[in-house]
């Protein structure tokens, strides 16, 4: 639905763009061009379109700037609601041409948008699913844009931070005269509720921002370059052809950086409203692969059990009812919902975990422990009580555990002990004969450790380095 | 840890098996343009598998894994007794209340043991076991480091002694050393914990509590009981874990948390909220623990219960504000709270329910069960005939629970319960196959919840079930896993009276006497009085005879319990069912004893027993005699008859004619 409402809304733009462009000087008729522009801007994906007509103009002027900007942050604005509120917008295109009917342009640059955007439009979509359909009949008439606008405007929006800010920025423009964003502003400010405000107050500060440089226009051309590679590389990785209608074109960015480039703080801004813009993106794409005919990914879909796109969950409920042959009836969990909470996103559950057991957390397990019956019914599950408990050998059985120390120590560090009579004791005689004959049972005995062994041969060295003397008046002591 | 993963490899295998057969059936129903897509998956998927042989990880087994796929081998035994009395035949106990007390006190000797081991180590030296086993080993439970020291801190924490322990923090506090933070949240904790005070039988493990106060607990085992366990302990105003919060140099979420928690719990539910004012103020947010104490606690700060439901509605859009994620604990205590708010609740709770499932939190039996309360309110389910239940078990047919919940445990005898009052059969064995998947039968409770879920499920059989099926069941039963009480045996007494079943009564009353009942006289009676309503074939007769002399044995039997007396209705019975089965002399024995018992026969004995003895005139004779000492308005009749019918000697006729008109005479 999301996709078929960007899609025709673009077209709409377009093609009102193209009425605009209609006539042949392009100065004179650069007035009415924006103002449907900036009054079709509401439009999410509308800002290609004026992005076009700046590139007519070869030399953007600071309104045309500002009208830029404000589609830009209508569009982050509005991106919510379509997904979020159910808006159900019914209008439809009319009188308008497909681009490809549309009369050759003036230009050979702006033909060429005019084809990507036929080849986007060309792809086979579900036109039945699209709840949504832009109306738009008799597209030079300004008036027919108001009114479009103002319908979009009656349906319930919950309009995003951005919001807010842009309406305040949007004051002083206003002055030139145009009683339709008047009332558009009215309209917004009604529905921009308290909540929001203190969300913009939290917003997190955007990390990807290499530099602050205090020149707005050199950010705005580093960032485009920035956002165009990262773009460019999720274009590639989406196989659909209508790529070009995602909101994240290049000219989207370009557009966004020279909106922000007029804030006080315009690398923040600007990072803020392409996290936004990516944020929404994400989105539809999501119920893209929801909605392709891929039986593959509704399968791996279902089997993740993905709380957030909730259609699929309620397919896989239905299907379990057909089985038990209740048919579509609400199941106990698919009635209305609280509504208070968002599902979780992965960071904030995680956070939870860092934090180790306290005393509560313990004594709540051990509740439960003490809770659930855990009186053994036969004698195995006693062995496996036992077996948590450390009392039983674990199964399969293994001789060696316990010996966990011994395992790091080689089979011949046991065997072969001579090596430690090298140093402290007689080459030969009674000594060295007693040594060999001690080490051959240490050799062999499977009690002690080797530490152990070695200690036993040591204690005999320090024994025999003792009593030389008595051994040396003997002549036992040969060396 | 290696269970958990078994039972996700297990569910694993499950879904995916069920997903298949979605898949079927998916295919079937929507023609060959998906499964053309399929198959050419399937057929990149053969090809891949011709190149690469992708070998299997070697699969490290838990040390359990051996000794769980035995276990799940052996099935129960339905005429064994449990596993934990079968050491000592000795010990096999034949009531529940022996049951109980056998496996307490075999619980309690391990804890003796255990307390012995612990309290004196010097004894406990020698360690046998190689490799070494820690658990048979003492724990040190005394104190041993007596500086004043961080460690010594420590060490009184560990072991739980609150006061030591802030002694000892506030000695530090003095000397000046600086003390850990997590020292001081632990000690925060452990204060608050437990309410500034001493743990109770502190060094004792708590298995041995419920044995010390086993009677008292039987009593008041009602569905609050563990809400009053929790809040037993009062929280005195300026207690230590208020004064050490308030010595506290800094206080984070964490020490808010920790105080708030404990005040809940120790029943200062107007504090609690006033120190999560308090904590707001300071700017700080609070955690998911401090929500759920505090939506615990909201029954008692509002009365209404349309300012409950939004008192917790507040509750839960300020977690939502302050980026809380809730858990399963929350969803369970707003239900919990939820019980409490009237009809008002029913949609909410619904809601609640949808709200976990839309946050992917899965409920617990806990959850259910506080629905099941919310639903079926004082035994009338007029709104909501069985339908919540029934939708709930469809869903969770197949699910095996783990216990997350302490409440979990309340679950299926509640859920029983609503099957017996609805007196729907086929939800009941539905209530019932739910406990044999997975674990769930640890989600039973203790024996007293055992119970009364085989209890509810046996009346229910005995209502709604063909009496054969009840027996089945009842064999099934009756020895391994459920003592009928004695409401139980009579609900099955009455299913036989219903299905006239009656010759099975004999081998009842050995099960009565077996299980302990045979001193309920009016268990006793009512069984006396099915076996005696009606005449029976002369082989039915002949063993009642014999169970009416088992029956008065039981009755002579030594008197240390409390015993049954003779009811006039009893001895009649008896006396009828000897009578039946022609014997004389042991229903004479019976007359004899209602004299010295001082009852009075009915008339209706006393004819029915002058009719079976017209070949025995002396004794007519006799019983025309005692029925003239109890002064029976019958007498002048039954002295007739004995004169008509029987062949009497001339002595016999004087004394009988004397009665005669000695009555008269009275009259």
């Amino acid at each position: 639905m999301y996709r078929g409402l960007l899609r025709t809304a673009r077209q709409c733009a377009f093609s009102l763009h193209q009425a605009g462009a209609l006539p042949p000087k392009c100065d004179n008729a650069a007035l009415p061009v924006f103002r449907l522009g900036r009054s079709v801007g509401i439009h999410p994906f509308n800002t290609s379109s004026t992005s076009y007509c700046e590139n007519k103009e070869n030399a953007p002027a600071p309104p045309q700037l500002k009208d830029k900007e404000d589609a830009q942050k209508d569009s982050a604005s509005l991106a919510a609601p379509t997904d979020q509120a159910k808006v159900e917008m019914k209008a439809e295109c009319e009188g308008t041409n497909l681009p490809d009917n549309a009369p050759p342009p003036p230009q050979a640059k702006d033909k060429e948008d005019a084809h990507r955007d036929g080849d986007s439009l060309a792809t086979p979509t579900d036109q039945a699913k699209v709840e949504m359909a832009a109306e738009c009949e008799g597209t030079d008439l300004p008036e027919q844009g108001e009114t479009l606008l103002k319908t979009l405007l009656k349906t319930p929006l919950k309009t995003e931070e951005g919001n807010q800010q842009k309406t305040e920025e949007r004051q002083p423009r206003v002055k030139t005269g145009k009683e339709s964003l008047l009332d558009l502003l009215v309209a917004m400010k009604v529905d921009v509720t308290t909540s929001k405000k203190r969300s913009k107050g939290t917003k997190i500060p955007a990390r990807h921002e290499p530099t602050v440089t205090p020149k707005p226009a050199a950010m705005e051309s580093t960032h485009s370059m920035f956002q165009k590679a990262t773009v460019e590389a999720s274009i590639q990785c989406d196989a659909q052809p209508s790529v070009a209608s995602g909101s994240l074109s290049p000219e989207l960015v370009a557009a966004a950086s020279a909106a922000a480039a007029s804030l006080p703080d315009p690398s923040r801004a600007e990072s803020e409203l392409l996290q936004q813009l990516r944020q929404h993106e994400a989105e539809p794409e999501d119920h893209k692969r929801g909605e392709a005919n891929n039986i593959g990914n509704i399968i791996a879909d279902m089997k993740v059990g993905r709380p957030t796109p909730r259609q699929h969950a309620r397919s896989s409920n239905t299907i379990h009812f057909d089985e038990d042959g209740r048919g579509y009836k609400k199941s106990l969990f698919e009635r209305k919902r609280l509504g208070i909470f968002n599902p979780a996103t992965d960071e904030e559950s995680t956070d939870a975990a860092i934090a180790g057991p306290n005393l509560w957390d313990t004594e709540f397990a051990n509740l439960l422990v003490r809770t659930a019956n855990h009186m053994p019914r036969n004698g195995f599950e006693e062995m496996i009580q036992w077996t948590r408990d450390g009392k039983l050998w674990q199964y399969p059985i293994d001789n060696e555990i316990g010996l966990e120390e011994e395992a790091a120590v080689a089979f011949h560090e046991h065997i072969f002990l001579d090596r430690h009579l090298e140093e402290g004791f007689p080459r030969q005689g009674p000594v060295r004969h007693f040594m060999e004959l001690v080490v051959a049972g240490l050799s062999r005995n499977h009690h002690l450790s080797v530490r152990q062994k070695t200690e036993h041969i040591d204690w005999y060295r320090t024994y025999f380095q003792e009593k030389e003397d008595v051994l040396k008046e003997a002549a036992a002591f040969l060396n | 840890m290696a269970a958990s993963g078994r039972h996700a490899g297990h569910y694993i295998n499950k879904n995916s098996k069920s997903l298949l057969n979605h898949l079927d059936k998916l295919l079937g129903q929507r023609g060959f343009a998906l499964s053309s897509v399929l198959r050419q998956q399937t057929a990149t998927l053969q090809n891949d598998s011709t190149e690469a042989i992708v070998i299997p990880r070697k699969k490290t087994w838990g040390k359990e894994a051996v000794l769980e796929a035995l276990a799940s081998t052996v099935n129960r035994d339905p005429t064994a007794y449990h596993y934990q009395f079968q050491d000592d035949p000795y010990l096999t106990p034949r009531t529940s209340a022996e049951s109980k007390l056998y496996s307490m006190s075999q619980e309690s000797g391990r804890a003796a043991a255990k307390y012995f081991v612990d309290m004196y180590p010097k004894y406990f030296t020698k360690d046998f076991a190689e490799p070494h086993i820690p658990c048979l080993m003492p724990a040190s439970v005394v104190l041993s480091l007596e500086e004043v020291s961080e460690e010594a801190l420590k060490e009184r924490i560990g072991l739980r002694k609150v006061g030591a322990a802030v002694e000892m923090y506030d000695q530090l506090v003095q000397a000046g050393t600086p003390i850990s933070k997590q020292m001081t949240y632990d000690l925060l904790d452990l204060v608050c914990f437990y309410g500034d005070r001493e743990p109770a039988q502190e060094g004792e493990p708590e298995a041995d509590q419920p044995e010390a106060s086993a009677e008292e607990l039987r009593r008041k085992r009602g569905r609050f009981h563990r809400a009053s366990d929790t809040l037993r302990g009062v929280w005195r105003e300026n207690n230590n874990a208020e004064r050490l919060f308030r010595l506290l140099p800094e206080r984070d979420a964490r020490c808010y948390s920790a105080v708030i928690r404990g005040m809940v719990k120790h029943g200062a539910f107007a504090k609690a909220f006033d120190m999560y004012t308090d904590m707001l103020n300071n700017r700080l947010t609070a955690d998911v623990d401090i929500f759920n104490a505090l939506i615990l606690a909201v029954p008692e700060m509002r009365e209404a219960y349309t300012e409950k439901v939004d008192f917790i509605t507040e509750l839960l859009n300020q977690m939502n504000q302050q980026k809380v994620q809730p858990n399963l604990q929350t969803f369970n205590h707003v239900l919990k709270v939820l019980r409490r708010c009237g009809a008002l609740a029913k949609s909410i709770s619904l809601q609640t329910l949808s709200e976990m499932k839309a946050l992917g939190i899965a409920p617990s039996l806990a959850s259910f069960n506080h629905l099941l309360a919310i639903f079926y309110k004082g035994g009338s389910a007029a709104d909501y005939p069985t339908d919540i239940l029934q939708e709930l078990l469809s869903e969770i047919e197949t699910t095996s629970f783990t216990c997350q919940d302490p409440e979990d445990v309340w679950f299926f005898s509640s859920a029983m319960k609503i099957c017996l009052e609805t007196k729907d059969m086929k939800l009941g064995y539905k209530v019932h196959s739910l406990v044999g998947v997975g674990d769930n039968w640890r989600l039973l409770g203790d024996s007293y919840q055992q119970g009364m879920f085989y209890y509810r499920f046996f009346s229910l059989l005995c209502l709604m079930e063909h009496v054969d099926v009840v027996l089945k069941w009842y064999h099934q039963l009756m020895p391994s896993l459920y003592y009928p009480n004695p409401q139980g045996m009579r609900d099955l007494l009455q299913a036989l009276d219903t299905e006239s079943r009656l010759e099975l009564l004999p081998s009842i009353w050995k099960d009565v006497k077996t299980l302990g009942h045979d001193n309920k006289s009016d268990l006793v009676e009512e069984l006396l009085s099915l076996m005696a309503r009606e005449k029976h074939s002369p082989e039915v007769q002949e063993s009642f005879a014999d169970c009416a002399l088992d029956i008065k044995a039981a009755f002579d039997v030594d008197r240390r319990k409390p015993s049954l007396e003779w009811s006039p209705l009893a001895l009649g019975h008896v006396t009828t069912l000897l009578l039946r089965a022609g014997r004389i002399p042991q229903a004479w024995e019976m007359m004899q004893l209602f004299k010295s018992k001082n009852r009075i026969p009915s008339e209706a004995l006393l004819e029915d027993f002058l009719s079976k003895c017209s070949g025995a005139p002396t004794t007519a004779v006799e019983l025309v005699k005692l029925s003239a000492a109890f002064c029976l308005p019958a007498t002048p009749q039954l002295a007739q008859r004995v004169l008509l019918e029987c062949d009497l000697t001339e002595d016999q006729r004087t004394t009988l004619s004397e009665l005669e008109s000695s009555w008269d005479h009275n009259e």
